[in-house]
């Protein structure tokens, strides 16, 4: 099974224009801890259209996370603004891009 | 809470105090800094040679500034006049203290000045249900502050304490030996900062440049609403606080792109609330307009975009209340957000409008297009849980969610006459009004902004089918108004209720039955004297101190003489707002969210709720909108008609420089309405009376 946070990025990756973006520009860069290496990917955004790229590069939001809590963000099954408050995720930089990509995320399985 | 402790606000920063400043919280009671929803100080007790200090006075000199003026000593006798004490607070990401100790005698002192300081790190639910902690606490001296902690997993909110005079830090405490020449002072500045670390911009501490910053700030606010004068010199007063109150109540939370919106109210909901921004955004359009403008964009980038059964999350809905305590942290509570209210939905949809109505300000109708059609079709895709073509609500977090989703969200509020309480899901009358108003208004967007008419043509064919429905369904035939709400099998909820008001406001109710509801409204039933009680007097379930059972809101009240200019009954508007503002008297011009729905006749005064918030927002916006109902200011095309109906007492008002699409307007009226309030006591001779009740 390909895992979760793979499937969110391919999705964003390909969604192009979304309407709920419409008045956002900026990048958010992922950091996912806790496997041999950290692994960054940036999610950017720009009036609306939707690029992601994997690597480090400036940003304008920094998620730092651990990659499993990542992956069940990215099924559904952790709330991400909850999970920031509860300190599980950091954000540094520019909240409001947290506020935009956690929309994007799914809704919890049923 | 009393109205005897001292508050000091920035946003969803606060400080609640006894009248010495000093800060000394019981698990349950509401003082404290406040940040957050979270308790930063639990205590906060300053001595002088082992003795507690006496308050001689407190200026509050701003909402986010005070003035303590103490002395040493505790009895009622004042033992040694030989020192003061001055206590200057601002708030600020925590507070900034400046301590002054003068000594007035010939000769030197030594004195031993101590601070004490605890956290519970209380999250404001805990606060108000008295729950217990999971975590533990720390207290540790660093570099010569004193920082206290409270550790739950990855859960860390801690609270820096350092001070500009070099003291002797313990884990309890900052600790000063000093000596103060004769006729000379000793001052320190003491800062405490709230601190959450990993979430975004939150750790910045207290820059001291903040206050002038914040004062030129509030002076541009009042400098940019309406000025008024007045031959009633109480509606001035009023008037002048509740546009500083509302100016407290905003804030900018980091999570809303620095832009400020307004909070329900203190101490227990300064924060994110859907309903509560929007009423007090339309209560103030025609003073502060960009007060709407922030609401709709901050509301908009937090619209649902999932089905969650733990927050009542849908597609498009508009939230309910945004949380950052312990208790949403960990899941226990729903609040990351909570979106369960069935009217802030339609009513975005409403604001925008309305919005655009005033300011002309069509960009941000583009802007938010996607997020108000979302709105709208969340009303038929989500809201109508009967497949009937009504708004209905039921919750699905069945633990924490809310029973009641609308404004009168008590347990008991939606009642059979008999007292008997309807099965979910439930379709109240208010929520049909504010679909139907909301459907006409998008029409409107749609046509002149969208450029869809046939979106246009859908809802409004959708609107007119849902009022004829309405009128058929929800009106009570034997009495002659419309029924609270619908239950599950289609049959009336018929107690009679303040909601009436609200129908009126959205346009629903036909013209033909529009004289017997308003004839409900003022009628002894519902109307005290001061105002419309939540429930008429004769229902089952009816307690003149029961939060939404017969109790006289503010704000329910300003909504409902806005609905009665509506429909031209002018005269009954201006009553209903002399009622009010004769009440707001007795509060020195701070309305309380909610006041006892007694008669005037029989207790003179208003009786504030006990618990009831202050300041508030809804009520602190309910002048602004009584004084656009008085004087019948309606935007028409590019400009703005002023119609006044005045009570009589105000005698001669002018509103001037009124902003809108027009520029700046003025708007004169004389009163002439004779309202019969019976005897009018004036507050003067009442107010101490009215303050303990």
């Amino acid at each position: 099974m390909t895992e979760p946070e793979l499937v969110l990025f391919e999705r964003l990756g390909a969604v192009g224009k979304l309407p709920l973006l419409k008045r956002a520009s900026g990048t958010m860069l992922c950091e996912l801890t806790g496997g041999k290496r950290i692994e960054r990917w940036r999610i950017t955004v720009d009036n609306g259209a939707v690029a992601v790229a994997r690597g480090n590069g400036p940003a304008d939001c920094v998620l730092r996370a651990d990659r499993t809590l990542f992956g069940r963000m990215a099924a559904g099954e952790v709330n991400a603004f909850a999970a920031v408050l509860r300190g599980a995720v950091t954000i540094e930089g520019n909240p409001r891009l947290l506020v935009l990509f956690q929309r994007l995320l799914p809704g919890p399985r049923s | 809470m009393s109205d005897e402790l001292v508050k000091v606000l920035d946003g969803n920063t606060f400080v609640v105090s006894d009248d010495c400043g000093d800060i000394e919280a019981s698990p349950t009671d509401p003082t404290g800094l406040f940040a957050y929803d979270t308790r930063f100080l639990s205590k906060w007790v300053l001595t002088i040679d082992g003795e507690r200090l006496n308050a001689l006075s407190v200026d509050d000199l701003q909402y986010f500034e005070t003035r303590f003026f103490l002395v040493p000593g505790t009895g009622t006798v004042y033992v040694d006049a030989r020192l003061s004490v001055i206590r200057q607070r601002d708030v600020a990401n925590g507070f900034h203290e400046v301590l002054t100790i003068l000594n007035h005698g010939e000769e030197p002192v030594k004195l031993r000045v101590r601070i004490d300081a605890a956290s519970d790190f209380a999250d404001l639910f805990e606060v108000k249900d008295a729950l217990e902690k999971k975590g533990s606490y720390v207290a540790r001296v660093e570099k010569g502050a004193l920082r206290l902690g409270y550790d739950r997993e990855t859960y860390k909110r801690s609270t820096l304490i350092s001070s500009s005079a070099r003291a002797r830090v313990d884990e309890s405490g900052l600790a000063f030996q000093i000596t103060i020449p004769a006729h000379g002072e000793w001052t320190t500045e003491l800062d405490v900062v709230a601190q959450i670390p990993g979430f975004g911009g939150l750790e910045v501490p207290p820059k001291r440049s903040r206050r002038r910053t914040m004062e030129a700030n509030l002076d541009r606010w009042l400098g940019g609403a309406p000025r008024m004068e007045c031959d009633w010199e109480p509606l001035k007063r009023t008037y002048g606080r509740s546009l500083v109150d509302l100016a407290a109540l905003r804030f900018a939370p980091p999570v809303a792109g620095g832009r400020s919106l307004p909070a329900a109210g203190l101490p227990w909901f300064m924060t994110m609330f859907g309903r509560d921004s929007i009423f007090t955004s339309l209560q103030a359009l025609p003073f502060t307009p960009e007060l709407a403008a922030t609401t709709l964009r901050a509301l908009g980038e937090w619209q649902g975009t999932r089905l969650d059964d733990f927050r009542d999350e849908d597609p498009g809905r508009i939230l309910h209340e945004l949380r950052y305590g312990e208790l949403t942290a960990f899941e226990e509570r729903p609040h990351s957000p909570y979106y369960g209210c069935a009217d802030a939905t339609p009513l975005y949809v409403v604001l925008l409008d309305e919005y655009e109505r005033w300011t002309g300000d069509r960009k941000l109708v583009r802007d938010l297009e996607y997020e108000a059609r979302s709105a709208l079709a969340w009303i038929d895709e989500y809201a109508d849980l009967q497949g009937n073509g009504y708004v209905w609500y039921e919750r699905r977090n069945e633990e924490t969610g809310l029973e009641n989703q609308c404004w009168k969200d008590s347990w008991d509020s939606i009642s059979y006459r008999d007292g008997r309480l309807p099965d979910f899901p439930r379709a109240t009358c208010e929520l049909q009004g504010y679909a139907y108003d909301a459907k006409l208004r998008g029409a409107r967007l749609a046509r002149l902004v969208w450029k869809d008419p046939e979106l246009a043509d859908q809802l409004e064919r959708q609107a007119a089918d849902l009022k004829r429905r309405f009128n058929r369904d929800f009106w009570v035939e034997d009495d002659e108004y419309f029924a609270l709400a619908l239950d599950v099998e289609g049959k009336q909820v018929d107690a009679l209720a303040s909601n009436n008001g609200h129908l009126l406001w959205s346009g629903i109710v036909d013209k033909s039955k529009a004289k017997a509801v308003v004839r409900h409204l003022m009628g002894p039933r519902l109307f005290t004297g001061w105002g419309v009680r939540t429930l008429a007097e004769g229902e089952a379930r009816f307690n003149p101190i029961g939060y939404h059972v017969g109790t006289v809101w503010p704000f329910d009240n300003s909504f409902i003489a806005w609905g009665l200019r509506r429909y031209g009954f002018k005269d009954e508007a201006a009553t209903i707002a002399a009622g009010i503002l004769d009440a707001a008297e007795f509060f020195q011009g701070r309305l309380p969210e909610a006041f006892g729905g007694y008669e005037r006749q029989q207790t003179k005064y208003p009786v504030q709720y006990p618990t009831a918030c202050s300041p508030q927002a809804w009520s602190t916006g309910t002048p602004l909108l009584l004084l656009r109902a008085m004087l019948g200011l309606e935007p028409l095309g590019e400009h703005l008609v002023v119609d006044p109906a005045l009570p009589a007492s105000i005698g001669r008002l002018e509103l001037l420089d009124i902003p809108g699409r027009w520029g700046r307007v003025d708007a004169f009226g004389r009163g002439r309405v004779e309202v019969d309030g019976g005897q009018r006591p004036r507050a003067r001779a009442a107010n101490s009376a009215a303050r303990r009740g």
